[in-house]
């Protein structure tokens, strides 16, 4: 039996094009978002074959506040599927956007694994908090109540996409219903299972499938280590709603360099080469973006690595700016959309810089190899023609003195 | 005696939905349909640029955000005297046939079909039958044996993950629910193709992550156009997997719809589909798929408003919205350009306020919307000389010819359409016809690459004005109302596919139209109200 359902996984496999050699490629591709080296990618296709051999490990996954945009990108997972996911890597038993069972029936499969313990709690939407909780009822009951259940005997918590982290747009300003991120509500209850962020609108499902990896390599040694083990990057903020101020942990490999500094575009804006109109030649041959207002130079995202829907494309692919879906606060921080960024935060300490200067620093490393080869971009006009400066606008005066600046 | 029937989560849909029934002799008595999630998307859009809008304003949903997006944007082009160009216009359309697909066949496959079919009855299929009844319905094979091995090792294991709690409904012996009436060899075609439409879905994705990035959440319909630019290796791209996806749609979800169609046409009237489910009769289409004229009645699915089966002209000025029954503290009555959403919950009391949705209305009436509603409507058009009727000469199966071809199939009249049975049948022949269209737009647009002028973003002429931008999505209708005023939003409403057909009772007490498609409704075993969540599902709420 064990040895039957050991081969399923592959013949599954089989039946889509993907051989053992792909799958194994895959696996070095997840230890890579990991942080870990290619040599663990046997590990994590034991980890993943495990499911396969015999007890599958519990989730759980919650939508609180959400569109199910979550849900959707997870349906559009690379590999293994969805369905190898959902069904032979995990038991999830609780599902609302696609499980079978309904009402009570659905309830008690969620009150069982809860009472069970040792389970992974996946969490996609904003908890609704406006209304004193009423924004958001299953059952009569208050979704952040239903949270705060779950979390309590969870061994792990993934916040999945913008608005589990931080409320996303539902935070955003002015909004009365309350929306905010599950480490802020977590910390309020003093619940203090430990919470993994995945950012974006929708989050990627292959750095979701990272994580269940990475808790499924951990969770039959020690479930406690789970942060320990992985190797994490934090961002804090303040919660206009709570109060609090929050710390997030983010895998790092996925929060861990800029857009820009990964865009297969970035050689045209050291080029100086941008669209300037929607719909133009300069699209055509897949200019660089910044002009259209593209957040890329400041948002901290995988994105053009992992790119998305099976890695078909990605938004700057597309024709689209980057709107910064994956920094926190991302409406209120980042719009308007189409407006240029006043200011660009840089790694390597050099801090804040007006973007007309930007293109020289960006380029620096070739800019001296240029002048080595006694060209120069000066020369060759590419100082001093780059983007005109810009000084903080009027919007964004308002917005730093209205929210006090939580960047 | 009567009792309280409640679905509550009522799962397989996006959102949070309740659904309370008073059933009495095993039939619905009366009903209440309750949204439970409000998240204030109206309040935050406000003093923002119109463009952010359209980035913000289709996070409203991550099962039809496209449709919200053009929604957005057509009002935003509405209210600042924005003509798109023809290229942006066709692009737009393949990013909305990419996601009707891809819609239409998760609906099918991963949110209803468990309603109809039990994979555990599958397990006592025979291979051999199996592969004999996939020929005789002119469905698709698969490797049944495999697919049925699968399944055998997963009850095995013990832990049913996503159908944990629902083994019961299908129930087994004499516990069987008598609702699951297909042949184990039907319940296992429609298992090995529920795991095939995953693959499916996920192509017709593809699509929109090359048309728009990704999805969920497209990126480039902006106000104005498009800022994708095709090429003809994208166009390439997106042929092919188009083609793929209609592959499936005639050799699996047409078929599947047909033999589970002619499984439940033929049961007693008490438990027949065909008999229950209708509803309230009126249909609203705001039309989708935009034709090179631009008008909306020209649409490819064209926009009308039909009482039963008679059709008459409509325009977003018809809507109000009434709330005495809903969390809002805002003025009742209201049409959406006028109207405000100010959030006061008070508690769940169905004699009183007891929804998050707004009791929408057209000219008064509450009215159905989703691919019923617009398959009558395009249906009622075409029977009189719409000019979607001519693109039979292309080669596509029209509304009229694919209705006409469905209802002499199952040997039943028109009228019967209006039943849960043929909610379901709509939206599986509303994918053919969308599978369709969206060849003939990739042809019309390599065409207009060939041409070198093709146009694809237009900018706007002015900063202030006021619009709306009425659409429809996968599940319904969909309009948004912007007023901008010197760049900045300074009134914006959403009136959303789900509202119409979840709306609660209005103010004078009219129930909304799922409300009453549950009335009558038969219930067989009211623990396990399978006709109820049928219903609920029809609707794709």
């Amino acid at each position: 039996m064990a040895q039957e359902a050991h081969g399923a996984i592959y013949d599954l496999l089989a039946v889509r094009g993907v051989s053992r050699r792909d799958f194994l490629k895959y696996c070095s591709y997840v230890a890579a978002m990991l942080g870990l080296s290619e040599a663990a990618a046997p590990q994590i296709a034991a980890a993943v074959e495990a499911g396969a051999r015999g007890k599958l490990k519990p989730a759980l996954w919650l939508n609180g506040g959400s569109c199910s945009g979550c849900t959707e990108s997870m349906a559009q997972v690379d590999s293994p599927d969805v369905a190898t996911v959902v069904l032979e890597l995990l038991s999830v038993n609780y599902f609302e956007t696609i499980m079978a069972a309904a009402g009570d029936h659905a309830e008690k499969a969620m009150d069982d694994t809860i009472e069970a313990g040792g389970y992974l709690l996946i969490y996609e939407g904003a908890v609704m908090t406006g209304e004193d909780g009423n924004t958001l009822l299953i059952n009569g009951k208050k979704g952040k109540d239903i949270l705060q259940k779950a979390a309590e005997k969870a061994d792990a918590i993934l916040a999945v996409g913008a608005c589990a982290v931080d409320g996303g747009w539902v935070y955003a300003h002015p909004n009365p219903a309350g929306g905010i991120g599950v480490q802020s509500y977590l910390d309020t209850v003093k619940v203090a299972t430990p919470v993994v962020n995945l950012p974006c609108c929708p989050t990627s499902p292959e750095w979701i499938v990272a994580m269940v990896v990475q808790w499924l390599l951990v969770a039959e040694d020690d479930p406690a280590t789970f942060l320990a083990k992985t190797e994490l990057k934090t961002r804090t903020y303040k919660d206009s709603v709570t109060g609090n101020n929050v710390t997030l942990n983010y895998p790092a490999y996925i929060v861990g360099s800029t857009i820009h500094d990964n865009c297969p575009r970035r050689g045209h804006f050291e080029n100086g080469e941008f669209v300037t109109e929607f719909g133009s030649e300069e699209e055509a041959k897949g200019y660089c973006l910044y002009k259209m207002g593209c957040k890329g130079p400041q948002t901290y995202t995988q994105c053009p690595i992992t790119r998305w829907n099976r890695s078909v494309s990605w938004c700057v692919n597309s024709g689209a700016p980057c709107i910064g879906c994956g920094s926190l606060n991302w409406v209120d921080n980042n719009a308007p959309f189409f407006k240029r960024l006043s200011s660009m935060q840089l790694g390597g300490g050099v801090g804040n810089v007006q973007p007309g200067t930007v293109g020289a620093i960006v380029g620096g490393v070739a800019a001296a190899g240029l002048l080595a080869h006694g060209l120069g971009m000066k020369a060759a006009g590419r100082i001093g023609d780059g983007p005109p400066m810009e000084t903080a606008k009027a919007y964004d005066r308002k917005k730093m003195a209205k929210k006090g600046g939580d960047k | 005696m009567a009792e309280n029937v409640i679905i509550d989560p009522v799962t397989r849909i996006e959102g949070h939905l309740r659904v309370e029934c008073e059933v009495e002799d095993n039939k619905v008595t009366n009903a209440w349909v309750s949204g439970a999630l409000y998240r204030g998307m109206e309040t935050v859009l406000l003093d923002r640029s119109p463009e952010d809008a359209f980035y913000v304003s289709q996070r409203i949903c991550g099962v039809c955000p496209i449709s919200h997006s053009h929604a957005s944007s057509q009002a935003t082009e509405n209210a600042l005297g924005i003509t798109i160009p023809q290229g942006g216009r066709l692009v737009r359309n393949l990013l909305e046939c990419a996601q009707f697909l891809h819609s239409h066949i998760l609906w099918f496959y991963h949110l209803t079909a468990l309603d109809y079919v039990n994979p555990v009855n599958a397990l006592s299929a025979d291979i051999a039958d199996t592969y004999a009844l996939a020929q005789a319905a002119g469905t698709r094979v698969a490797d049944f044996g495999a697919v049925a091995a699968r399944l055998a090792a997963f009850v095995e294991n013990g832990q049913f993950s996503i159908f944990s709690g629902h083994t019961g409904w299908w129930g087994v012996g004499d516990r069987k629910h008598p609702g699951y009436v297909l042949p184990p060899e039907l319940d296992l075609i429609a298992t090995a193709h529920y795991l095939e439409a995953l693959e499916i879905q996920a192509v017709a994705n593809e699509i929109v992550a090359i048309i728009a990035g990704k999805f969920s959440h497209p990126m480039t319909s902006v106000p104005g156009g498009t800022a994708f630019v095709p090429t003809v290796e994208k166009l390439d791209d997106i042929l092919f997997r188009f083609v793929r996806v209609k592959e499936f749609i005639d050799t699996a979800l047409i078929p599947d719809t047909l033999a589970v169609g002619a499984a439940l046409a033929g049961l007693p009237a008490e438990a027949n589909p065909l008999k229950y489910g209708g509803g309230v009769g009126n249909f609203i289409s705001w039309g989708v798929f935009e034709d090179a004229s631009l008008v909306p009645e020209d649409r490819h699915l064209p926009r009308g408003f039909a009482r039963g089966l008679s059709l008459e002209g409509v325009s977003p000025d018809d809507v109000t919205e009434d709330v005495l029954h809903s969390w809002y503290s805002s003025a009742t009555g209201k049409n959406p350009k006028e109207g405000e959403t100010k959030v006061k919950f008070t508690k769940y009391d169905t004699a009183d306020k007891y929804s998050y949705g707004k009791a929408v209305r057209c000219k008064g009436e509450s009215t159905e919307s989703g691919p019923l509603a617009r398959m009558v409507v395009a249906y009622l058009a075409e029977k009189s000389g719409h000019a979607i009727g001519k693109l039979a000469d292309e080669g596509i199966r029209t509304p009229a010819t694919l209705i006409d071809f469905t209802l002499d199939t199952l040997d039943i009249p028109v009228t019967d359409l209006l039943s849960l049975l043929g909610r379901v049948a709509a939206r599986n022949l509303e994918a053919a016809y969308v599978a369709d269209l969206a060849l003939k737009y990739v042809g019309e647009l390599v065409e207009a690459l060939k041409g070198g002028d093709a146009k694809f973003w237009q900018a706007a002429e002015k900063d202030s004005g006021d619009g709306v931008g009425a659409w429809e999505a996968p599940r319904g209708s969909v309009a948004h109302w912007i007023g901008v005023k010197n760049g900045k939003i300074d009134h914006y409403q959403v009136v959303a596919p789900t509202t119409w057909d979840i709306a609660p009772r209005d103010d004078e007490g009219t129930l909304g139209p799922m409300e009453q498609a549950l009335m009558g409704a038969p219930v067989a075993d009211a623990e396990r109200p399978l006709e109820l969540l049928r219903i609920a599902h029809s609707f794709d709420p």
